[in-house]
């Protein structure tokens, strides 16, 4: 019933958020300083051929009713086409969410695998030579600049050690389309080669993009863990004399462990909205990867398209968020 | 002493990193896979393949996509670029100019087997000019829809509006598509617009196998090509979008990549010269460095306030400390190694006492001026730092605007919203100082391919003359005297031509750079022994 009651509160706030979400998005696409049609027509269109394709694309009508239009055919899945690729927005987005969603998924799970035991360790010792370390490692993990730690595991271990790829999500073709994941695919063709192919492309950028999100996991971990040991029923079980490894891992990690979802699932959102930069250093044919490509081409359908994903994807990660936390800590939903 | 449960751990972790290290300490994979693979060219590019579309992609970045797939009736090749009989065998021209008949060879194919015809050279124009995309600004002036006729299987006869002394130079441009196919995947009108985008449907060097707008394509060698191929040529070609160009650099050191774009910034190709497994190819290109002037708007239009603007950017400096020496001096609008410039054309040099003297004589009150620079392209944001700076010095002051091409590009094809100045490149089309000074002043071309929007009767006048005389040495002086009126009115700034370093895997060899497929044509590149 909690879960229920959770559900239907959220969803009644989706439809008045993408709906706002949409406003914004379509005033901002109106400023832009090019011209649409212009765009759409070609670069040896006549003036007359322009205002034709203006017509046709409904760009001389009133502007609420070229919203109305706009928020109807987003309702019917239709983001529009692309003025670049020529195709409908939908497809490119699809076609590209399987490697976002691959890379952000394997990035998640190393920065909770990193960082959940970190934090443990950090919020157990507390203010001792180990914290400060790694406090020193967790502020450098946010403040470095992607970009620049992409290039240095490029150089490490692409260039100097030969160890992993540079770039790309696979050497030669991939294997035979399933899932659209690229290691789930290798594993089903089960060529080994294919398997080992796939898996070397993504660590070093899943890598890239972990890094910065463990840090955040280890400092709400590690808070939560500080919050957890000073409340009553910790006092109460360790005075019970159940052993401390218990108390820590069954009791402490599920009460502090709750912020540190909500971190995850945001993380998961910011990344399944693109990672811009690792997406662009390492060549990964993702979301990010495209929503570059569209700015840089002034494709605005394209960013139209691409924002109203990216909103869409938050509010689905906060739903599933407060539907885990709910799982985690029924209190907290309450 | 008893194992315990974390030792077994400790044991079963290490033995997994050790088995993990083991593996990656073998050879890259691309490297063990290339014995057994077949002969394969990875080209990194950082322009994005999200359209295949011969008739709709017309920018010299992306030309791998019509040259390596489709074909054209001519083709240009090598440096300085010569013409060359490629579908074609042969071809005529009439008295008047205006009628040049075409004799197809025989035993050309498109890739699905159907021989190539007249009907598909008619096709391919139409849809030309029907999509007005591309290169159909180079026809539409003088090709009219229906005017071309196929007059048998191999002869196709253009049957131009008025006669134009460069149609045969913009042949190569007509890439010829399976007629039968496109019609096939049409959908109403679209001229199969949509699919075509993402298929191929040519008789060019290579088959497409696999498209990704995402990734690029993949191609494998069209064997029953009618040009033949050499003893050692690349069975597979891939052509990728890399936007990173530190990745497309470290890709091609470390042999993920056998061919890179060949306009990289100057320091990467130094970074590239000392590395063995790489080989830099120099050619000097046709593709010239300038400021456009909007000659319309206010203050612009007067050519004392141009001529001021001209003796206020630092040539050398800006050769010799921004671009490191690796270009030429290009005075003039037309590239250096092309005929129509008059000998010895000196064009501007860096002098503040003459830029404030001409400014002395400018009538209307100094405004501020704008400039659009290339986001991306860094050459055209230095320049345009640069040049705001010693505009300050002699009292103009200069607003420095930058913005990705397509926005600059929208904006250029109305004067009322093109910058007064936009620091770019003129590259080329087609070998003919058209493409160049011709299209920079010409009635003609304002709104298309002009950058001046410049309008003058006595110009237009030699510019007619020049389109339609098919005497060489006529139109040479033409172009001379159109060039010189040009640098004299200061109808741009010209800067430099640029030196392609194309940045190849050291065991390429065959590579024909020509300055319109810009190294991006695979067709003669093979393995070396």
């Amino acid at each position: 019933m909690i879960w229920l009651d959770i559900l239907l509160k959220r969803l009644l706030w989706v439809v008045p958020t993408l709906l706002g979400l949409l406003a914004i998005v379509f005033v901002l696409s109106r400023v832009v300083p090019i011209d649409p049609a212009r765009l759409a027509a070609g670069d040896n269109a006549s003036p007359e051929q322009v205002e034709a394709v203006r017509h046709s694309l409904g760009f001389d009508r009133p502007l609420p009713a070229q919203f109305l239009r706009y928020v109807t055919d987003v309702a019917q899945g239709n983001f529009g086409t692309s003025l670049f690729t020529q195709r409908p927005i939908a497809e490119d987005l699809s076609g590209r969410l399987p490697a976002t969603l691959e890379l952000t998924f394997v990035a998640v799970i190393l920065a909770a695998l990193l960082g959940v035991p970190l934090g443990v360790v950090c919020g157990l010792h507390r203010n001792s030579w180990v914290d400060h370390l790694l406090r020193i490692v967790t502020v450098s993990g946010l403040a470095v600049a992607s970009f620049w730690f992409a290039m240095q595991l490029q150089f490490l271990f692409s260039m100097k050690l030969g160890w992993l790829p540079l770039s790309g999500r696979i050497d030669g073709f991939p294997p035979e389309e399933v899932t659209g994941l690229m290691i789930p695919d290798a594993l089903i063709e089960g060529d080994p080669e294919i398997i080992d192919s796939a898996i070397r492309h993504i660590i070093l950028p899943a890598l890239t993009l972990a890094l910065p999100a463990a840090a955040t996991v280890v400092r709400f971990t590690r808070n939560g863990v500080i919050g957890a040991l000073s409340s009553p029923s910790v006092a109460y079980q360790t005075a019970m004399g159940y052993p401390r490894r218990q108390v820590v891992w069954k009791y402490v990690l599920r009460m502090a462990i709750t912020a540190t979802v909500t971190q995850l699932g945001l993380i998961f959102g910011i990344l399944l909205a693109g990672a811009v930069v690792v997406e662009t250093v390492f060549d990964w044919p993702g979301i990010g990867a495209y929503a570059v490509r569209s700015i840089l081409q002034s494709d605005y359908n394209a960013i139209m398209g691409f924002t109203l994903w990216t909103g869409v994807m938050f509010v689905i990660v906060n739903l599933l968020v407060d539907l885990l936390q709910a799982a985690i800590d029924p209190r907290e939903a309450r | 002493m008893p194992t315990t449960r974390r030792d077994a751990m400790r044991t079963a972790l290490g033995a997994t990193l050790l088995a993990g290290s083991g593996s990656l300490a073998t050879a890259p994979l691309t490297a063990r896979r290339s014995a057994a693979a077949p002969a394969r060219f990875v080209y990194a590019n950082n322009s994005p393949y999200d359209n295949l579309d011969p008739h709709t992609v017309f920018d010299t970045a992306r030309a791998a996509t019509r040259f390596n797939l489709y074909d054209g009736l001519y083709r240009w090749v090598d440096n300085p670029p010569k013409m060359i009989p490629w579908l074609a065998e042969s071809h005529t021209v009439s008295d008047d100019g205006k009628t040049y008949t075409f004799t197809l060879r025989q035993g050309a194919k498109f890739h699905d087997g159907a021989p190539v015809t007249a009907e598909d050279v008619v096709y391919s124009i139409e849809r030309i000019l029907a999509l007005k995309k591309g290169p159909a600004s180079l026809y539409l002036d003088t090709v009219k829809p229906g005017s071309t006729k196929a007059l048998d299987a191999r002869t196709v006869q253009f049957n131009l509006a008025r006669p134009s002394a460069i149609f045969l130079v913009t042949v190569p441009d007509i890439l010829i598509v399976n007629s039968a196919l496109v019609k096939k995947n049409a959908r109403g009108e679209d001229w199969a617009e949509p699919w075509l985008a993402k298929s191929e449907a040519g008789s060019g060097s290579y088959v497409l196998r696999r498209y990704d707008p995402a990734v690029g394509w993949n191609a494998r060698r069209f064997k029953e090509h009618f040009a033949g191929w050499g003893e050692r040529p690349f069975d597979e070609v891939e052509f990728r979008t890399v936007l990173e160009t530190n990745t497309r650099v470290l890709g091609l050191q470390r042999g993920d990549y056998q061919g890179v774009d060949g306009y990289l910034p100057y320091d990467q190709i130094q970074r590239l010269r000392p590395v063995k497994e790489v080989q830099i190819i120099e050619q000097e290109s046709m593709r010239v460095f300038q400021f456009a002037l909007n000659t319309t708007a206010e203050s612009m239009n007067d050519v004392h306030f141009r001529r001021a603007l001209a003796y206020a950017f630092d040539y050398e400096g800006f050769i010799r400390d921004i671009m490191k020496g690796s270009v030429s001096r290009n005075p003039g609008p037309n590239p250096n190694p092309i005929w129509g410039t008059p000998e010895g054309l000196k064009g501007y040099s860096f002098d503040l006492e003459k830029a404030k003297q001409e400014l002395a004589q400018v009538k209307a009150p100094l405004r501020p001026i704008t400039i659009n620079a290339l986001a991306g392209f860094s050459e055209s944001e230095q320049a345009a730092a640069l040049f705001q700076n010693t505009l300050r010095q002699i009292g103009v002051e200069a607003q420095v605007e930058v913005s990705p091409w397509s926005v600059v590009s929208a904006r250029m094809r109305d004067a009322r919203t093109q910058a007064d100045l936009v620091p770019l490149w003129k590259s080329t089309y087609y070998v003919d100082p058209n493409n160049w000074v011709g299209e920079l002043v010409g009635s003609r071309y304002r709104g298309s391919r002009s950058f001046s929007w410049y309008s003058d009767p006595e110009i237009d006048a030699k510019l007619d003359r020049a389109l339609v005389s098919n005497d060489h040495a006529e139109r040479e002086k033409l172009y001379e005297e159109i060039t010189q009126i040009a640098s004299d009115r200061a109808l741009g700034i010209f800067i430099y031509n640029t030196k392609w370093y194309g940045p190849y895997a050291a065991d390429v060899g065959g590579i024909r750079f020509s300055p319109v497929s810009n190294g991006q044509d695979l067709r003669w590149a093979e393995r070396k022994e």
